[in-house]
């Protein structure tokens, strides 16, 4: 589904991405792992079309996507999160996730060239009623979506996100790209600040994922997660891929390790395990 | 060859640029560390230059000792400014900062006015003038000073920034305010030192530019903030030394546009120039490309709030009421409430802009002078009956609005507002200079008053009815838009426009169709205000309408349909109602604002 | 007698009145309702009006003149503002005629207010052609272009013998004017305008300007600008070196233009229908009182304002302080004494003053004096 060829990104002197390759397959789930500063979200950024690559292709189901951007993207169905949060703050948490369904949007939307944005006006005042039932079909999913995160997210559905508890607006996060009903969900460290119970929470959910077949790209600093849940572990340090395959062999690559030993804080993620 | 005159422009070019620069270098400095465009540095040139002026002729003193007494002078009020003005506001939303620099500017304006009178004073060069020849003109010793010190100022503060501990946290402060402080960086005191230099800087401006003209007035301010923005736009959001390249290049330009084309297009060069610069470089010249943006955590673009929500039987009661008012008889009232109503078109369009997009637009009122001409021209020279003209004089301006607003919808802050700035003013400058179809500075006269069927609407009673009809009509409708998809794509783009466009909200379009709403029903405002004033002419609907809709819309809460149009009332009202305060009123109505900006920044209503 | 229907009537009368708010009670003085700037970029005006209607109904009372008073809102001189403001003053019956605004902008936006109340609109400084065409209640007593651009062209190209003019005019509808009745006025007197430029108020940097306006190679300048701008203007001209004679429009008429201009403004013709040093009688006396009253020389837009007032003393005296009795009062009033003109009388098809007096006048020694004749040195 999505193919990675060579791709490469330079900030002045740092080669943040040097050359990666990575493909990903209907219903995989693949995670990328490295120390800090490794080249992991702007991979990300560079898949999602948020940055643009100075070298290296994307192809996304056959279609060359390299720099493309982020709404194309969406429109694709490729749907991600933020490492550090991006949600809407002054949106509520139930607006927030229907952001996320907007590219499902048919009636509202339609698909008329030059004078569509006109049309769209005219029919979000006007609200016909294919308008009204897709709207409020939309909002059933969007519950139904938070649901999946128990009692975490739904009391709060038409409270502001700004007044969230961390690990909340994490949740709302993925919520909010879950319901782009994406064909590849990425994710970028979703339990980053969460404690174990949380985290644990968090993995069962992702695990729920994976099994209805959900396709997945995860950057993870916690390993015993990226173990459990990997089908393939890509790790990278310094902008290059370091190893690549089944998690147990690349958690066992002494490059890894060696690249994990280098970095202090990836020592102390390591000893936690 | 021609080679002279051009000599001379350029010679002329560099000499006006140089006072642009001086005042860029300032507002580059508190860019670079507050993130804040500072509208009130126009204001502390001012009162820099009465400093002079007063120094001069009540203690006659000399130009070192004049200049020492601007500096300290200039430099305490800068320490003022940040420490009561604006250290309160830090941290609570971008936008609070900016609005208060606008009512201090509002506020040290009127005080020296009453201070000092509104008559221009006479401020005399002391440094003796003598002249060189240079190609077909002179530059004056004063010329030479001024340029020392744009470039002497410029180059000690490089000094200062690089090699002194201060200078270092200033940096520091430049770079991350959060992490700064966590470094142990007083950044309270890295403010006030940034306020206290750019605002000596500043004064040292207005002295010099004041003995330069031997003209000093209370209203050079805005004229000085506008060019130095421009400039320092030019030379890169608070990059110090590109400032004076911003500075040099805009007065070349203007130079140069009056070479080719004459003296009325100097201004119409310089506002195209800004908006070139900023499609095309908007980090300005010196600077490479500035990367993606820091992920914020969440949006801080307006201040968090949860919005007063209005019992639905208070508001239609206040519409009912509303509808009632003329069966009293007070004329005069309703003409202030028709006013106000007036500026709740342009209101309500603007707090979907900027409320609800957070597009902060400060070139609105061009929607109504666009509006009020089409209008206007379509009565007058095609004969249109007015109710015919009025809604096409809207459609018109949503067409143009969104034509003319293009170049800006990808850029972000601080960039939107000042392209919009700029092309307010090229709309101004086009209606000025475009004789042929607006008639120039003769501007509109003999307009039809509105009407409906055939039925003109003199009286002032059957206006304000139309006009409260048109308001809660647009309301309604705006209020329809923003609780469908549209709503909430616009509110996604303005909370953060990168997370907006990575879930397929294409941030342009859905800009472009706010820009296109907002611009309908400020078409109709001010084609409606056109035909009750029966005259227009460019100044009708110029850039200080423009900030008083922003302050509207802020008073109201950002995005608040009510809050709109409660803003626009109480803000068409309250001058009126501190008439009993004579001279001070426009002061009064500055601390007014002052005090909403620093106890409730989220409006009136609260954010939507 | 009081008997229930008088009783009635009584009751009917009061609530009338409360809700009229304004009515005049017998003794009141009659009111003079003047929209102006006080505050804002303008408000240098409003206080020069301010200044000359106290002295004039100082004078007026002191002869035991009728009751007659004057309120000033402050409009800023913004047509949002000055709409408000005659809405105020239609609505109060106490206010007889009404003054202001200052700029046409503002002015001609409340004009059909006025015209519809029948209430005048007396525009004294309101020079733009269409004001009075506003309809019957706009009158103007400002001085009208089409007379004054010929006598300064006539000044210009045939007494001071410039054939090749440049004119630099604000680009306001004022000076558009101006400087359109000028450049026909002279070249119907056989002289060339060879460069036009226009600019905008508050402008500061002339020099480019004055570079095309060199290369033009005029014999003179000629300024359509206020004050200010004509100081300033003139201190660049010098400093460029240019060494054309400079003459500019009556408005630059004023004291101000000495402080501001210094030794660039020495040389400077102008022509004014006011100037302290006329011998006329009305105009030494206006000087002298103004000078007692506030310490300084009155300009012209001070003269006009003293002017107005006065105006206004003797229609109410002669005919009433009403709004009816002003608007046949104007149309019928002949020969009232005025700084400005020596005497006004308005023509009723215009409803503007014809017969500006203009004396002509230069600056000598950092002085207006009158011009003696001498043609400049053209070489
Ligand atoms: N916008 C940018 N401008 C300059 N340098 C950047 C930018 N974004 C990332 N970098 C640099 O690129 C490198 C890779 O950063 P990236 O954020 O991709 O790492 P990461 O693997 O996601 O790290 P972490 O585990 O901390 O999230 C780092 O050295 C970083 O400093
Ligand atoms: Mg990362």
């Amino acid at each position: 589904m999505l193919q990675v060829r060579g791709l490469a990104r330079r900030f002045g002197g740092v080669t943040a991405v040097a050359g990666i390759d990575l493909d990903v397959a209907e219903g995989e789930f693949v995670s990328i792992i490295g120390p800090n500063g490794a080249g992991k979200s702007t991979l990300f950024n560079l898949m999602s079309g948020l940055d643009r690559p100075d070298a290296g292709s994307v192809r996304f189901d056959g279609v060359d996507v390299t720099g493309a951007r982020p709404e194309r993207l969406a429109a694709l169905g490729l749907a991600r999160t933020f490492q550090h949060g991006r949600v809407f703050g002054n949106l509520s948490v139930l607006d927030n996730v229907l952001v996320g369904a907007h590219t499902r949007l048919r009636a509202a939307r339609p698909a008329v060239p030059v004078l569509g944005a006109l049309l769209e006006l005219a029919l979000a005042a006007i609200l016909p009623g294919s308008v009204r039932a897709e709207e409020r079909a939309l909002r059933a999913d969007a519950e139904k979506i938070l649901a999946m995160f128990g009692d975490r997210l739904l009391p709060r559905r038409d409270q502001p996100a700004f007044g969230l508890s961390y690990a909340n607006r994490r949740r709302v996060e993925i919520a909010r790209a879950l319901a782009l009903r994406p064909r590849l969900l990425m994710m970028d460290e979703p339990t980053a600040g969460m404690n174990e119970t949380e985290t644990a929470e968090m993995q069962e959910l992702i695990a729920g994922l994976k099994a209805r077949g959900q396709t997945i790209l995860l950057i993870e600093h916690k390993l015993e997660m990226v173990m459990r849940l990997s089908d393939r572990v890509l790790a990278m340090d310094d902008g290059r891929r370091i190893a690549e395959g089944p998690p147990d062999a690349v958690r066992h690559d002494p490059a890894v390790i060696e690249a994990y030993l280098g970095h202090a804080s990836m020592g102390q993620a390591e000893a936690a395990e | 060859m021609m080679l002279g005159p051009w000599l001379d422009y350029t010679v002329n070019g560099l000499i006006i640029g140089n006072i642009y620069a001086l005042l860029a270098v300032g507002l580059a400095l508190i860019f670079g560390v507050a993130n804040l465009i500072n509208f009130a540095h126009g204001s502390v040139y001012t009162v820099g230059a009465y400093i002079g002026w007063a120094s001069i002729t009540f203690l006659h003193t000399p130009l070192p000792i004049t200049l020492l007494l601007v500096i300290v002078g200039c430099g305490l009020l800068g320490i003022a400014i940040e420490r009561v003005g604006l250290r309160a506001l830090h941290g609570r939303s971008r936008i609070a900062p900016l609005l208060a620099t606008i009512g201090i500017s509002l506020v040290l304006d009127q005080l020296v006015q009453l201070i000092c009178s509104p008559d221009p004073r006479a401020l005399p060069n002391q440094l003796g003038d003598r002249r060189f020849q240079i190609g077909g003109g002179t530059i004056g010793t004063l010329d030479i000073l001024i340029a020392g010190i744009g470039i002497g100022s410029a180059a000690l503060l490089y000094l200062f920034l690089r090699f002194t501990k201060l200078g270092w946290a200033v940096r520091a402060t430049a770079q991350d305010q959060d992490a700064a402080r966590q470094m142990g960086v007083d950044t309270d005191r890295v403010n006030m030192t940034v306020f206290a230099i750019a605002s000596a800087l500043g004064g040292v401006g207005g002295v010099l530019v004041g003995m330069y003209y031997n003209d000093i007035d209370p209203n050079m301010s805005f004229d000085a903030t506008l060019k130095g923005v421009v400039a320092m736009m030019i030379g890169g959001l608070g990059n110090v030394p590109g400032a004076i390249g911003g500075g040099l290049l805009l007065g070349l330009t203007e130079s140069y546009g009056i070479a080719l084309f004459g003296s009325s297009y100097r201004n119409l060069f310089a506002f195209a120039l800004l908006i070139l610069i900023l499609v095309a470089a908007p980090n300005g010249l010196f600077q490479r490309r500035r990367e993606t943006p820091p992920e914020p955590l969440t949006g801080t673009f307006v201040a968090r709030s949860r919005p007063v929500r209005l019992p639905p039987w208070l508001v239609a009661g206040a519409v009912v009421v509303a509808a009632l008012l003329p069966l009293t008889n007070q004329p005069y009232l309703l003409q202030t409430l028709t006013n106000g109503l007036l500026s709740a078109l342009l209101a309500l369009s603007l707090t979907l802009v900027a409320g609800t997009v957070g597009q902060i637009s400060l070139g609105h009122a061009a929607l109504l002078a666009i509006g009020g001409y089409a209008s206007g021209l379509l009565a007058l020279d095609l004969g249109w009956p007015v109710d015919l003209g009025v809604p096409a004089a809207g459609l018109i301006t949503a067409a143009l609005g969104t034509l003319l607003v293009y170049p800006a919808l990808r850029m972000r802050g601080h960039y939107v507002s000042i392209a919009t700035l700029g092309i307010g003013q090229i709309v101004a400058l086009v209606i000025l200079n475009w004789t042929g179809l607006t008639r120039g500075a003769m501007g509109l006269t003999g307009l039809p008053p509105p009407e409906i069927g055939g039925f003109d609407l003199t009286s002032v009673r059957s206006v304000y009815w139309l006009v409260l009809a048109l308001v809660v009509g647009i309301a309604l409708l705006q209020a329809r838009l923003l609780s469908s998809h549209l709503g909430r794509a616009w509110r996604a783009i303005r909370e953060d426009d990168v997370a907006a466009r990575s879930y397929g909200v294409d941030a342009n379009r859905y800009k472009a169709m706010a820009f296109a709403f907002g611009g309908f029903g400020a078409g109709v405002g001010g084609a409606i205000t056109a035909h009750v004033y029966s005259y227009i002419d460019y100044q009708t609907f110029s850039a200080t309408l423009s900030i008083l809709a922003l302050t509207m819309v802020i008073l109201g809460g950002l995005g608040n349909i009510v809050g709109a149009i409660l803003g626009a009332v109480v803000l068409t009202a309250l001058p009126e109602m501190f008439r009993f305060a004579a001279d001070y009123r426009m002061l009064a109505y500055g601390l007014v604002l002052l005090l909403l900006i620093r106890y409730r920044p989220q409006g009136l209503l609260g954010t939507v | 007698m009081l008997d229930r229907r008088s009783l009635l009537a009584g009751a009917a009368a009061v609530g009338v009145a409360s809700f009229a708010r304004a009515g005049r009670a017998a003794d009141a003085p009659a009111i003079v309702g003047v929209s102006g700037p006080i505050t804002g970029p303008m408000a240098q005006y409003g206080a020069q009006w301010k200044a000359s209607f106290d002295l004039a109904l100082e004078q007026s009372k002191a002869a035991g003149g009728p009751a007659v008073d004057y309120v000033f809102e402050d409009s800023q001189a913004d047509p949002r503002q000055s709409v408000a403001i005659a809405q105020k003053f239609v609505n109060d019956d106490r206010i007889f005629i009404e003054i202001g605004d200052f700029s046409s902008t503002a002015s001609m936006a409340a004009s059909p207010i006025y015209q519809r109340a029948k209430l005048v609109q007396f525009g004294m400084t309101n020079s733009h052609p269409d004001f009075t065409k506003g309809g019957d209640y706009m009158w103007s007593s400002s001085i009208s272009q089409a007379e004054e651009q010929p006598n300064l062209a006539d000044y210009a190209v045939n007494a001071l013998g410039l054939k090749k003019l440049a004119v630099l005019h604000l680009n306001t509808d004022w000076g558009t004017t101006a400087k359109n009745l000028f450049v026909k006025a002279a070249q119907d007197k056989g002289a060339d305008v060879v460069a036009t430029e226009a600019f905008l108020p508050g402008e500061h940097d002339f020099r480019s300007t004055l570079v095309r306006i060199r290369d033009a190679n005029p014999t003179g300048l000629v300024l359509e600008a206020y004050y200010a701008d004509a100081a300033v203007i003139a201190r660049q001209v010098r400093e460029l070196g240019l060494k054309q004679p400079i003459a500019a429009v009556g408005s630059v008429y004023s004291p101000k233009l000495l402080e501001l201009g210094g030794d660039a403004v020495n040389g400077m013709f102008t022509q004014s229908n006011f100037f302290p040093d006329d011998p006329r009688p009305e105009v030494q006396a206006f000087v002298k009182a103004f000078q007692a009253k506030y310490g300084r020389a009155p300009d012209g837009f001070n003269a006009t304002a003293y002017d107005t007032m006065n105006l206004v003393i003797a229609l109410v005296k002669q005919f009433s302080a009403t709004r009816e009795g002003i608007h046949e009062g104007l149309a019928k009033i002949k020969d009232v004494p005025s700084v400005v003109y020596g005497s006004m009388t308005f023509d009723p098809t215009t409803r503007r003053v014809a017969g500006a007096k203009f004396e002509r006048l230069t600056v000598k020694d950092d002085k207006f004096v009158l011009w003696d004749g001498t043609k400049p040195n053209l070489g």
